[in-house]
């Protein structure tokens, strides 16, 4: 897996800072605040959500593991929606739920195993079959497999995964930024509140690095 | 009618503004103060008022401010909720969806629009509230397009009037752009000095310069020093979900304080439903709206639709009866019909620096080359590109959407969030009758039929597209930068839908917004735009309702109203 | 009603924000004041003007340095030191503070190292500009509005050789023989010929300081009308200033020019400490106010810039001293 490119940087270290106001710090408490059972998908559709999710976004690194599945799950508790649905897709909820079916359904059809019981190389073969839209048993129904996989599944489960702090940090991104914002414009410049970024080329730049980013907050 | 009405469904963390109406009892929210309050003017439901506006954007904002300030009796009303910045925005993509127009819809064609953020908002201020602040005049040339260009319509607009209200526009909104802009004919002095670049912006600079284009700072709406009550700008790089420090020049923040100030009512949370119209003369006699658990009906001499291209055919066509069968003001058949969006393809690299594109406004610079050049095009219409700062889930969905990736290969580029950098057109595309809004046969949560918008791309906006996204790989890669990829499917701004021309068979509105066939009908956003050039469209929106607020004025004066 | 409320809250922390900066301007000048020895002529004849402008120039070129030591630390710490010679404004003028300190007693004759320090601070200055130059000419744009108003400040660095030329001319003057009467062949003498070379000196620098002060305030779109204040007073105070220096030497009418210098530089002088208060309030302004010192330090107005003015003013006002010298002599 990558190795951490951001060394000992935490959005989170900010939270009572200046770069955070009363509005995100509720906002992002609510979502680190997360029931792990679900309520939207059955137990069924839930395993193959859960397998779905580790393989668009395969949490390896030593970050703490974003509750993906359960994110989406709470999502869709909620209705929201993104405001528009595809005329080939059904409304979202439908759509997730007989999506997950009919992976489990391609699955069995071709492995005689459900999804979360394939290993990792037939999941992502299968994965990509659906994404080029080669599925073909009859749970789809209406739904194209590969509208599906592109507009629910990539959207989905990658908009979960973005909005947790935990890959902000991963990525480097400064997080929250209100009231403070920043200063350094430049090409090459970081505020002292900003992530610093290990060089791959120097080894001894990892360390400096973590030192600065410990001190971000 | 219906149980849950809430403005936008959805476990949104903060405020109560979504909940239940704020502008009410005499006061509204003051959007400077967390907490504070602004007196405000009421009127009753069966008081005639001289305008009902629906719709408080930067059409229907600006307009209900000046026609305040005139002296008319104005309610104007927003389907979304009256937020107070400081207190009710979070630094978070997902949590300030709430300022998207997310009640359903549903798209189709060849190339279905992707709604919400980049081309709607639901809130007192409209899309305003979360635009990314890029304030451009139209090229001349583009109000006579067919005479002039050869291609889609003629406005009944003049440019060099136009030309005023884009100034007024610019003042009121206290612009921060270049000192002297590089293309078109002269225009005064941007009121606040352009911003400070940020890396991604220098880039663009870069690649123009190499590919002998000429650059400048984009014109944006966020103050670059004080002003009044707003601070300057503190480059947190939200701006499209909504500006926590008030430096943004939105309706929501210069045109609805000043409205109030003149006398202006504003509703919130107050979905407008139907217009009625009186069966013997024929003229409207006020609207429909859903307000805090029921329907009421506001009583106007005058009624302005302002709900942006999709929302106002909906409600057009919505108010039919048996004198107006297919819909209000559409003699012309017209209401619905040549809706048009922008292209807004984009290439993204990587450069060797940290750019952090997070930091900022995200479109710092801007190159207009395309709209003014007119040789060497296989296609009608121009393009600008700018420069790009997408906050992670954007980007993901970039990655996602553009690339189809997934996996480890997703977290992996990913990591390069730091480094990477992009250009973003905003192209022009042409008319076309066969690009339409239509009323569903499924209904919303207030039990009103919900949209349906068809879109496909011509041949010439397939060509422009391919123009655009070759000149902006060319100019990426010589800025410098590596592992060029490019976007391209996206598009942001609408217009069109209830076109403004020269007469009843061929438009939806007057030069004045005026309608056709109901002359107290007004229509100020958007939509009433023939062809939609190769700018965002705010600034254009703006300066015509002060056109449209100086016309009435003078009709008024003439007993012509 | 509320925003009113509001808005008295804001002009109310404003208000104090002012008295905050006005108090420390007035400390530090207070200090100033206080090393200084008394410096009117009248009373103590025996201290000759020369020496007593010595004093008050050593004390400009420190006030000076000050100003340049204060910004260049905020903008290079802005600019993250990212090249070592960052740091070598601030060490030069922080010198150039302590010495010419020393410079700003009475007694005491030259000193070799109060000379190397200002002579360092001018070759600094010269080398810095040469640095901002290139630092905007080879962005994007080269000399646009954008690298005028964002990039390295062209004029800054010169502050730097300001205050170097000051206190070399400091060192000069003090060297000066006291006893020297020699009246030269066009009716004048040394000092007085000192005297209006400084004052050409202020005026230039003067000009110079109200070119960047204009660059700047166009930058914030003079979006106060107190802004206006820094490029319409020093001006007339540059031009009466080098207007007694250069027009006709009449006693009669150098006289009359020196006593208009004269009020507008004191106004010029107040206007430098009051441009500092102004700005802090500015800082105020910013998103989170003082809290957010961090960042609205940085990005708003700069404080230490404005007392520049006051330091040249005050080298006007010595250059005037001189000029009229035997008039107090």
């Amino acid at each position: 897996m990558t190795e951490d490119r951001y060394p000992g940087y935490d959005v989170l270290s900010k939270q009572a800072g200046l770069s955070w106001n009363e509005a995100t710090r509720r906002t992002i408490e609510q979502r680190l605040d997360i029931r792990q059972e679900p309520q939207f998908f059955d137990a069924g559709q839930w395993q193959t959500l859960g397998a779905l999710c580790d393989r668009i976004v395969p949490q390896t690194g030593q970050r703490p593991t974003v509750p993906l599945a359960a994110m989406l799950d709470a999502r869709l508790t909620s209705g929201r929606t993104d405001g528009f649905r595809r005329a080939k897709l059904p409304e979202q909820g439908e759509a997730w739920r007989r999506g997950l079916g009919a992976l489990d359904a391609e699955s069995q059809r071709l492995h005689s195993r459900r999804f979360h019981e394939l290993s990792v190389a037939q999941q992502d073969a299968l994965l990509l079959a659906v994404q080029r839209g080669d599925a073909t048993c009859e749970a789809w129904g209406d739904m194209a497999p590969a509208e599906f996989f592109s507009h629910r599944v990539l959207l989905d489960i990658a908009a979960a995964y973005y909005s947790h702090p935990s890959s902000w940090s991963e990525v480097g991104f400064g997080g929250p930024a209100s009231p403070r914002g920043y200063v350094r414009m430049e090409f090459d410049r970081r505020d002292p509140w900003e992530a610093a970024e290990a060089l791959e080329a120097d080894p001894d730049s990892a360390l400096r690095a973590e030192r600065e980013n410990r001190r971000v907050r | 009618m219906c149980a849950d009405v809430r403005a936008n469904a959805g476990d949104y963390a903060v405020g109560d503004a979504l909940d239940r109406p704020r502008a009410t009892g005499g006061r509204a929210p003051d959007v400077f103060r967390v907490g504070g309050w602004v007196p405000m003017r009421e009127f009753r439901d069966d008081e005639a008022v001289d305008f009902v506006i629906v719709g408080t954007g930067a059409g229907g904002g600006t307009l209900a401010c000046r026609l305040a300030e005139m002296g008319f009796s104005v309610v104007a009303l927003d389907a979304g909720p009256y937020f107070r910045p400081l207190e009710d925005f979070a630094s978070d993509e997902t949590e300030q969806t709430k300022l998207y127009w997310l009640d359903h819809r549903i798209t189709d064609g060849a190339n279905p629009i992707t709604m919400g953020g980049k081309n709607s908002g639901k809130a007192v201020g409209g899309s305003t509230v979360h635009f990314a602040m890029v304030s451009l005049r139209f090229r001349p040339e583009w109000f006579r397009s067919r005479s002039a260009l050869g291609y889609g319509v003629d406005w009944p607009l003049d440019w060099r009037e136009m030309w005023k209200y884009y100034a007024a526009a610019e003042r009121a909104l206290s612009i921060s752009g270049p000192l002297t802009y590089p293309w078109g004919p002269k225009r005064p002095r941007y009121p606040y000095r352009a911003h400070e670049l940020n890396a991604a912006a220098r880039v663009l600079a870069l690649g123009a310069e190499r590919q002998g284009y000429r650059w400048t700072e984009t014109p944006l709406a966020t103050v670059s020093a004080p002003h009044g009550r707003s601070p300057p700008c503190v480059y947190r790089g939200f701006c499209r979900f909504g500006c926590a420090t008030n430096a943004k020049q939105s309706a929501l923040t210069v045109w609805m304080p000043r409205a109030l100030a003149a006398g202006a009512e504003i509703r919130d949370l107050a979905m407008a439903g139907r217009i009625e119209t009186d069966p013997s003369t024929g003229l409207a006699t006020g609207v429909h709206y859903y307000r805090d658990g029921e329907w009421r009906f506001q009583r106007a001499r005058n009624v302005v639709v302002a709900g942006y291209a999709v929302e106002t055919p909906r409600l057009l066509l919505a108010s039919q009866t048996s004198r107006f069968p297919d819909g209000l003001a559409n003699r012309s058949g017209l209401v619905g019909r040549n809706l048009m969006t922008q292209s807004n393809q984009a290439v993204f690299g990587r450069m060797e620096q940290e750019v952090r594109w997070y930091k900022g406004p995200p479109s710092l610079t801007i190159s207009e080359h395309w709209n003014y050049e007119d040789r060497n095009k296989d296609f009608f219409g121009g393009y600008c590109w700018m420069a790009q700062g997408p906050l992670p889930i954007e980007w993901v969905t970039v990655q996602t959407g553009a690339r189809g990736l997934w996996g480890e290969r997703l977290r992996e580029e990913m990591t390069h969030y730091n480094h990477q950098v992009g250009l973003k057109m905003v192209g022009e595309m042409l008319p076309d009758e066969r690009n339409t809004v239509t009323l569903a046969d499924e209904v919303d949560q207030y039990g009103l039929k919900v949209a349906r918008v068809t879109y496909s791309w011509s041949d010439n906006d397939k060509r422009l597209i391919q123009h655009a996204l070759d000149q902006m790989h060319e100019s990426l890669s010589l800025a410098g930068a590596t592992h060029l990829f490019r976007q391209e499917d996206d598009t942001n701004h609408l217009a069109g839908t209830a076109r403004m021309g020269f007469d009843a068979d061929h438009s939806v509105v007057d030069a004045d917004c005026r309608s056709w066939d109901i002359r107290n009908l007004w229509v100020c956003d958007g939509s009433v735009f023939p062809t939609t050039g190769g700018v965002n469209p705010s600034l254009t929106i703006q300066a015509i309702a002060l056109r449209t607020a100086d016309r009435i004025r003078d009709l008024a004066a003439r007993g012509e109203l | 009603m509320n925003s009113r409320g509001d808005q008295q809250v804001a002009s109310l922390g404003g208000l104090l924000a002012v008295l905050t900066g006005v108090a420390v301007c007035a400390l530090v000048a207070s200090r100033n004041a206080g090393r200084r020895p008394t410096p009117p002529i009248r009373r103590h004849v025996s201290v000759p003007a020369t020496r007593t402008s010595a004093v008050a120039l050593a004390g400009a070129a420190r006030t000076l340095a000050a100003c340049v030591a204060c910004d260049s630390a905020v903008e290079h710490y802005r600019g993250a030191f990212h090249n070592k010679s960052m740091w070598l404004p601030l060490i030069s003028a922080g010198l150039s503070v302590v010495a010419n300190g020393s410079g700003m007693k009475a007694q005491g004759g030259r000193s070799r190292s109060r000379r190397v320090v200002n002579q360092l601070a001018l070759l600094t200055g010269l080398v810095g500009s040469g640095f901002h130059v290139y630092n905007v000419t080879k962005r994007a744009g080269g000399l646009s509005w954008q690298n005028l108003f964002y990039a390295a400040p062209l004029g800054a660095p010169a502050g730097l050789s300001l205050s170097g030329l000051l206190g070399l001319a400091a060192e000069r003057l003090r060297a000066m023989p006291v006893d020297q009467r020699a009246v030269d062949s066009d009716g004048t003498d040394a000092a007085e010929r000192a005297g209006r070379a400084l004052a050409v000196l202020a005026s230039v620098g003067i000009g110079g300081t109200v070119a960047e002060v204009w660059l700047l305030h166009l930058r914030g779109a003079y979006h106060n009308p107190a802004m206006y204040l820094p490029v319409a007073i020093p001006p007339v105070a540059a031009i009466s200033l080098a207007h007694a220096a250069l027009g006709e030497q009449l006693p009669v009418l150098v006289a009359h020019r020196a006593r208009r210098a004269r009020r507008w530089l004191r106004l010029t002088t107040v206007l430098g400490w009051l441009g500092s208060a102004f700005h802090v309030f500015g800082v105020s302004r910013g998103m989170g106010g003082w809290r957010n010192w961090r960042q609205n330090l940085l990005g708003g107005p700069p404080v230490p810039a404005p007392p520049s003015f006051s330091a040249l003013a005050a080298v006007g006002l010595t250059a005037l001293r001189l000029m009229e010298r035997r008039k107090h002599d």
